[in-house]
């Protein structure tokens, strides 16, 4: 035990455990000797704990979806997928220009397996194996909207909203989420008058953010897809095209006022 | 380029500490998030162009200071800063259950009232738990003032904790 005067640098590393253990007892032990600097650092112990326990629940809270790492680097990956797009697109023409031939503008903007055309065979596959489903179509049934779209907002890391159809006759069965290798998507289920179902399909894309709406036909199942700000949706159902296309129209007009 | 799969397993362990310490200083969840997602989106971006030889946590602390400083220079110039009984309790943090909620809710009060400089060494290293040499990195200090700022801080949130009334310097104000 000693008088000689303990260094606040010391005192505070004592506090904060960041001492070697030898020189942690001797601090100790300075302080034994030492009652007013004791309770000082005691205060300082009990304001730390005091505040780690008031802001310890934030690093307990579920991370909210936005705050996604793979989400937020998708979504870099698009920007920088359609500046070289863009590059591709300027060479392409430059090749046209050159005499090169427009063959080579076959197919060149989307790559096989994504953008819209895969999202057509996804929502075509979706729609076949759950719209068929008689025992359970649906995850979540259409009483359960709200949970519904909150878990497909959480999910997409955007605002979903089931489109309200009843215009075009079709009310809603309810919904789920399917898996794909471009991440989850989120599947409705709407019903017409005649009981046929309809499947409106959507999910975030990589390539392709905006695209026009296009028919589709995919392993008999017939559809219309488009892509609006990064979102891509299908709508898919044994109805015929044109009332299928009005039922696009009607979702593609609602998603496009939130 | 893809900074992916290696640089999102070191760094989605550490988004929970970078929330609470955005938190802590902007006193607000929605904004703090916000800044959270910016510090992510800078470093998703410069992932390549990291110091390797920096700890990562304090590479991604400075980020998120530096930028909250900025946020907290804007809401100052602007002046909108809500007076602390007027921010809604759950936008601070998830109320304690227990008794101790009140103790709690005062303590975040009083950092609140201290100098922008002093509060962060006090978060860093008290509840982030940076090291010293971590903590004089991401502020772009000497170790030295680190530890005479701590030292401060700590004396000054002791005596308001005990009641002295905070010094009558402007509460909240930055000085840029």
């Amino acid at each position: 035990m000693t008088d000689t005067p303990m260094s606040e640098a010391d005192l505070q590393a004592h506090v904060d455990g960041r001492l070697s253990p030898e020189r942690d007892a001797e601090v100790s032990a300075w302080l034994l000797a030492h009652p007013d600097e004791a309770l000082r650092i005691e205060a300082y112990r009990a304001q730390t704990e005091a505040l780690r326990a008031a802001l310890d629940p934030i690093a307990d809270e579920p991370v909210p979806p936005a705050l996604d790492l793979h989400l937020l680097d998708r979504a870099r990956h698009r920007r920088a997928g359609l500046r070289s797009l863009a590059i591709a697109a300027s060479v392409a023409v430059l090749l046209f220009v050159g005499g090169m031939g427009g063959w080579a503008l076959r197919g060149w903007t989307v790559p096989p397996g994504t953008g819209t055309a895969a999202l057509a065979r996804e929502a075509a596959s979706s729609y076949a194996v759950y719209a068929s489903d008689e025992a359970r179509p649906v995850e979540l049934a259409a009483a359960q909207r709200t949970a519904l779209d909150g878990w497909f907002s959480a999910r997409l890391a955007r605002p979903i909203a089931a489109p309200d159809l009843s215009a075009a006759g079709l009310s809603l069965i309810g919904g789920r989420l399917v898996a794909t290798e471009h991440g989850p998507a989120g599947l409705y289920l709407y019903r017409d008058g005649k009981g046929r179902r309809m499947a409106l399909y959507v999910r975030p894309m990589e390539v392709e953010g905006t695209a026009r709406m296009t028919a589709r036909r995919e392993s008999g199942v017939s559809g219309w897809t488009w892509a609006d700000q990064g979102l891509g949706f299908g709508v898919f159902g044994s109805a015929s095209p044109e009332y299928l296309h009005d039922a696009a129209n009607r979702v593609r007009s609602q998603f496009q006022r939130t | 380029m893809s900074a992916s799969r290696e640089m999102i397993a070191q760094v989605q362990p550490l988004i929970p500490a970078l929330r609470r310490y955005a938190r802590a200083m902007l006193r607000d969840r929605d904004d703090a998030d916000d800044l959270v997602q910016d510090v992510l989106e800078r470093a998703l971006g410069a992932w390549h162009a990291r110091r390797e030889a920096a700890s990562l946590r304090s590479w991604l602390f400075t980020i998120l200071h530096n930028l909250a400083l900025d946020r907290l220079r804007r809401i100052a110039r602007r002046g909108t800063s809500e007076p602390l009984e007027a921010v809604p309790e759950a936008r601070l943090a998830t109320p304690a259950t227990q008794e101790s909620a009140m103790e709690q809710r005062d303590v975040l009060a009083l950092v609140a009232l201290l100098p922008e400089e002093q509060r962060s060494v006090l978060l860093l290293v008290g509840v982030e738990q940076l090291s010293y040499a971590e903590a004089a990195s991401v502020l772009n200090l000497p170790q030295g003032t680190v530890m005479s700022r701590l030292s401060r801080a700590r004396e000054r949130l002791r005596r308001m904790m005990e009641g002295e009334r905070p010094a009558a310097r402007p509460a909240l104000r930055i000085v840029p």
